[in-house]
């Protein structure tokens, strides 16, 4: 596991597109979310709603190069064939595919830490100080938000890391991959059922997930922060194992 | 082209045929993948599944009618009503020296507020019937003095707020079907408002005096609200005299009135010199939020943003395979015009997404609406050229968005990047949307200047400036005409594709 | 460790309805190139996906070493193979490319160094390998097989896409490997590129070895002793020869083939008998005909009458 974990990382540091989609990420994530953060009235009362949330917003975005990053760990190398030489190099293909997690995991781990702190950054710039502690990283609830985003994007990215191994083709897999980050969302707003709503933003993997950006008004979340996040890796680690159980099974 | 063309294939003409040729290869490579038509058919089949989820997923059998206005139209029409039947023709005229509203910031907590559209005034209505037709004049909490009929005409009169310092006085006349009203400040000087025709109304009439109080638009959602109005110097003119009031909450019970906020209730008191009215409700159409339980047919396409995704992947696939195989070597080996080959790709995508998709839709509308109407919802009301205008766009904008995707997979030579980026350009301006914060104006940015302004084929509702609400491309209203959003897209799509063929023309294959 | 080199016993699979392995069975020992022939779709590749634990196989072993490849601990040290010399990353260097494979065995950057000098690629290993031309991936892709100074290497159609140049490059080398100890298995689907590197050959043909030899056996017992006689007067020449106890056969208008006697008592029985003749000569059989004759009845895409085995 340590010898496939060396050569994954060598692999993802040896070429260009990696270190461009974790540039990628952070752009779009702060700059979505000084965007969003741009946008709020504020008074003296406060902003009206959950600015630490407005802040992390950017992730929304951010998440999407994540997960481009993550699937062409893999399908890139069923594109080319290199499969093959990594799981001749690597016969134990568990212990290719956990090395790849591993790899990724750090990779995003880099990665999401700037894209996060860059979106505090610029909301701590942008917004005013009036009525507004949470912000503040040595805040309870904000650092949970904070340190949850980091978490989050990098179960996006196992997600579609577990994705990709099912389904081995890029173009294939990033689609279904956003389908399930997005269209998700989509459909629970045009479902008049609130039940149905409801257990909608609590199955789905990008809203469940995002519960762990909540500061305010907790109690009327369809999902608690750290169980919306236990939701997200439960979806990980399904598509992980499903994946895995198909690189064991099938022919490379 | 030389007229003679003395190859061995002199029979042929190489112009035309040359692109039906292409055109040809391209239709052949395009059924030869299973994966490109099999993603064309689960475009199909996410369509028909978002349609008979949508139809089951809301049960509203039981719930009380929607009350429906005179032109076929959804309405509100719940409000506190102090009247009294009268015949034939006449004037009435009274003085509004207050008009209050008071939003609740928690349970129990009441507020004093701002409600825009909070109406107190006189109306003379057919019966206390929803969905009767009427006329009346009323001052507004924030819209001054309006004229109003048939829930959807509204006329603007003297601007400002009342207060019993300057109370504004209002007349309405009936003359047959005619109903004209009049403000004055100082009950000499009469403007008049508006004059409208009212269908309907019979001999016998209910005239009084209304107090209704819309909620209230608080960041993303609404507030019911409460209002209570001073009315002083009530009197009959011109054939008509007073008899017995009645006060009544007119519909209590209704899908487009979220009822009165919590420890209040409506009410009239005082004498005939000066009555104090409390109401709730609205005299106005239904938008989206009034009446959540409504379906709309964008609701039943639900699937489009599913159906988006597969035509997406197999627009994007349609090229860049070509690059991964060097295949594109072969395909530009047989014909060398390139930007023809893209124009080929591009015409067989769209033909067939457009086929697809329509398919989807024609199927998948009356499917969903069946499903919906018998579990008793309601559907916001479509011409059957809006209805063939929602399906033909939403296969027009599944088309373009696949074309879209070959051009960005053309420009970008990667499948996952060009699927990322045209994806992200239409569906993520939706997403965002239903982001708390997001304010109308964004919001409707997004939908005007992103690829994501097609889904406005989608539009079925119609937007009411008398009616607060979040018009947003959340609700399904969009801030541009129905083939405007899709000219956006499709301006996307010729820009994208213009710079794939300039490309594909620089680049070595 | 048991029975060095590739062992590779019974492998039977099946694609849905093809059987693209019916009872594979060959080994590779050490000290010698040997040539795993056969026709395209014959079963070279599979097997060699099959021998790397790529593809599972419903029946049969394939041992390196006598283990099964896939619970080989740093397996490049085991064995060295290139598949498909085109499974790059086409924006990674060639010297990278070498440096996660040396990662993955615990080995380091020096050893990547070492073996892309052996096999002539310095100037070339820091570029991207997406430029490279087929021969440079295919040097790349030797690199990649020798990193780990395995004691057995196996190469998928070596040749393909080489100059002149880079052939006679890779036939030296192979067989430098061969000399150093090692097993190597050459797979090609023509045979005038093995047969002055080969000293054992295995022709395959419908997913079975129809042959596995020595290439000197293979072509001795092709050639069967035969002689070859043109003569104007060939049906008394055969009476003639066929009383002396020859097998005696017309091959064309004025050829005959004769077996089983020697060409000097083929000379003096004519000359006894005054046949007239313009030529005796011994027929030499090359490994073409070897390959086209074992392999005649094993192509499957020939148009014949014949069923694909169901």
């Amino acid at each position: 596991m340590r010898l496939a974990l060396h050569a994954e990382w060598t692999k993802l540091r040896t070429v260009a597109g990696p270190l461009w989609l974790l540039l990628g990420t952070i752009a779009t994530t702060v700059a979505l979310s000084a965007g969003a953060t741009s946008l709020v009235n504020c008074t003296a009362d406060g902003c009206g709603g959950d600015t630490t949330r407005l802040t992390l917003m950017g992730v929304y975005l951010g998440q999407a190069p994540v997960a481009i990053l993550a699937l062409l760990m893999i399908s890139g190398e069923y594109s080319s064939g290199m499969i093959r030489t990594t799981l001749t190099a690597v016969p134990r293909r568990v212990t290719a595919l956990a090395a790849k997690a591993v790899a990724l995991t750090g990779a995003v781990t880099a990665g999401g830490t700037a894209a996060v702190l860059g979106a505090v950054l610029a909301g701590r710039l942008m917004l005013p100080d009036v009525g507004d502690r949470a912000l503040s990283l040595s805040n309870g609830p904000a650092l949970r938000a904070v340190f949850g985003t980091v978490l989050y994007l990098i179960l996006i990215g196992l997600l579609s890391l577990g994705v990709a191994t099912a389904v081995r083709d890029s173009a294939t897999s990033i689609g279904v991959v956003l389908g399930l980050l997005y269209i998700v969302p989509i459909v629970a707003q045009t479902i008049s059922d609130p039940e149905w709503q409801r257990l909608l933003e609590k199955t789905a993997p990008m809203s469940s997930g995002l519960a762990i950006q909540a500061t305010t008004d907790l109690g009327n979340l369809p999902i608690s922060p750290w169980a919306g996040l236990a939701v997200t890796a439960g979806w990980a680690t399904a598509t992980l194992a499903a994946g895995g159980l198909l690189l064991r099974t099938r022919d490379a | 082209m030389t007229p003679t063309v003395t190859s061995h294939r002199s029979g042929q003409h190489a112009g035309r045929d040359g692109f039906l040729q292409v055109l040809h290869a391209e239709w052949t490579k395009f059924r030869t993948v299973r994966g490109w038509p099999t993603g064309m058919v689960a475009a199909v089949l996410l369509l028909l599944l978002f349609a008979v989820l949508t139809g089951i997923s809301s049960d509203q059998n039981g719930s009380p009618p929607v009350p429906i206005g005179p032109g076929g139209e959804p309405v509100t029409d719940s409000f506190y009503f102090v009247h009294q039947p009268l015949s034939g023709n006449g004037s009435i005229t009274v003085s509004v020296s207050a008009l209050e509203s008071s939003i609740p910031r928690g349970p129990g907590d009441l507020r004093p507020g701002t409600v825009p559209w909070a109406k107190a005034g006189l109306i003379i209505k057919q019966s206390t019937r929803q969905g009767s037709p009427y006329a009346a004049i009323m001052v507004t909490g924030g819209r001054g003095v309006r004229m109003q009929d048939a829930y959807v005409n509204d006329r603007p009169g003297p601007p400002g707020p009342v207060s019993a310092e300057s109370p504004r006085r209002l007349r309405l006349d009936r003359s047959g079907d005619t109903i004209t009203g009049y403000a004055s400040a100082d009950g000499a000087h009469w403007k008049t408002v508006g004059t409208a025709r009212v269908g309907g109304l019979g001999q016998t009439a209910q005239v009084g005096l209304f107090v209704a109080s819309p909620p209230a638009v608080e960041g993303m959602g609404t507030a019911g609200s409460v209002s209570t109005a001073v009315f002083e110097g009530l009197r009959f003119q011109e054939g008509w005299a007073g008899g017995t009031w009645t006060g009544d909450q007119v519909g209590p019970e209704s899908p487009s009135f979220a009822g009165y906020p919590e420890d209040t209730s409506g009410s009239v008191t005082g004498s005939d010199g000066r009555l104090t009215v409390t109401g709730a409700g609205d005299i106005a159409p239904a938008n989206r939020e009034t009446l959540p339980t409504g379906g709309t047919l964008r609701d039943i396409l639900t699937g489009t943003f599913a159906a988006l995704i597969a035509v997406i992947v197999v627009g994007a696939l349609f090229i860049t395979t070509e690059y991964r195989g060097t295949m594109i070597r072969l395909t530009l080996a047989a014909s060398p015009g390139r930007s023809r080959v893209l124009a080929a790709k591009a015409i067989v995508l769209w033909a067939v997404t457009f086929i697809a998709g329509l398919l989807g839709t024609a199927v998948a509308t009356p499917l969903g609406e069946r499903l919906a109407q018998d579990n008793g919802v309601y559907l916001f009301p479509v011409s059957s050229p809006a209805e063939l205008r929602v399906a033909v766009g939403t296969a027009a904008l599944l088309a373009t968005a696949s074309v879209l995707a070959l051009s960005a997979g053309a420009v970008f030579r990667h499948g996952a990047a060009a699927v990322t980026a045209v994806l992200l350009a239409i569906v993520l301006p939706y997403v965002l949307t239903a982001v708390p914060f997001m304010p109308a104006s964004a919001a409707n940015w997004l939908a005007r200047v992103t690829p994501g302004a097609a889904f406005a084929v989608q539009q079925t509702l119609v937007e009411y400036d008398q009616v607060a609400g979040h018009y947003t491309p959340y609700y399904g209203y969009y801030p541009l005409a129905p083939w405007a959003g899709f000219a956006v897209l499709a301006a996307y799509a010729v820009v994208s594709m213009s710079a794939a063929a300039v490309l594909l023309g620089r680049r070595d294959a | 460790m048991s029975a060095p080199g590739i062992v590779v016993a019974g492998l039977r699979k099946r694609y849905g309805s093809a059987l693209a392995l019916d009872g594979m069975s060959f080994s590779v020992r050490p000290g010698a190139v040997t040539g795993l022939i056969g026709p395209n779709g014959a079963g070279k590749s599979t097997t060699m996906r099959v021998i790397l634990g790529l593809d599972s196989v419903d029946e049969g072993t394939a041992l390196i070493g006598g283990k099964p490849y896939r619970s080989l601990r740093c397996p490049l040290n085991h064995v060295g193979s290139l598949l498909d010399a085109s499974a790059l990353h086409p924006g990674r260097s060639g010297r990278h490319h070498l440096l996660w494979l040396a990662h993955s065995q615990g080995l380091d950057a020096r050893r990547v160094q070492q073996v892309i000098e052996q096999v002539g690629l310095a100037s070339a290993a820091r570029r991207k390998a997406g430029g490279y031309s087929l021969g440079m991936r295919q040097r790349l892709g030797i690199a990649a097989a020798l990193l780990g100074d395995p004691p057995t290497i196996m190469l998928d159609e070596p040749f393909n896409g080489m100059d002149p140049d880079g052939i006679v490059w890779m036939r030296g080398f192979l067989r430098s490997l061969a000399a150093e100890g090692r097993a190597v298995l050459v797979s090609s689907h023509l045979m005038s590129e093995v047969q002055d590197t080969a000293d054992r050959l295995v022709v395959v043909g419908r997913g079975k070895a129809i042959a596995d030899a020595a290439v000197a056996d293979l072509i001795a017992a092709a050639s069967g002793n035969r002689v070859a006689v043109r003569t104007t007067a060939g049906t008394h020449a055969m009476r003639v020869l066929a009383q002396a106890g020859a097998t005696v056969a017309a091959t064309s208008r004025d050829t005959i083939t004769v077996s089983e006697l020697p060409p000097d008592r083929i000379v003096a029985l004519l000359s006894e008998g005054a046949v007239p003749f313009s030529e005796v000569s011994a027929h030499r059989a090359t490994l073409e005909d070897v390959y086209l004759d074992l392999t005649r009845e094993a192509v499957e895409f020939r148009a014949t009458s014949t069923e694909v085995t169901r």
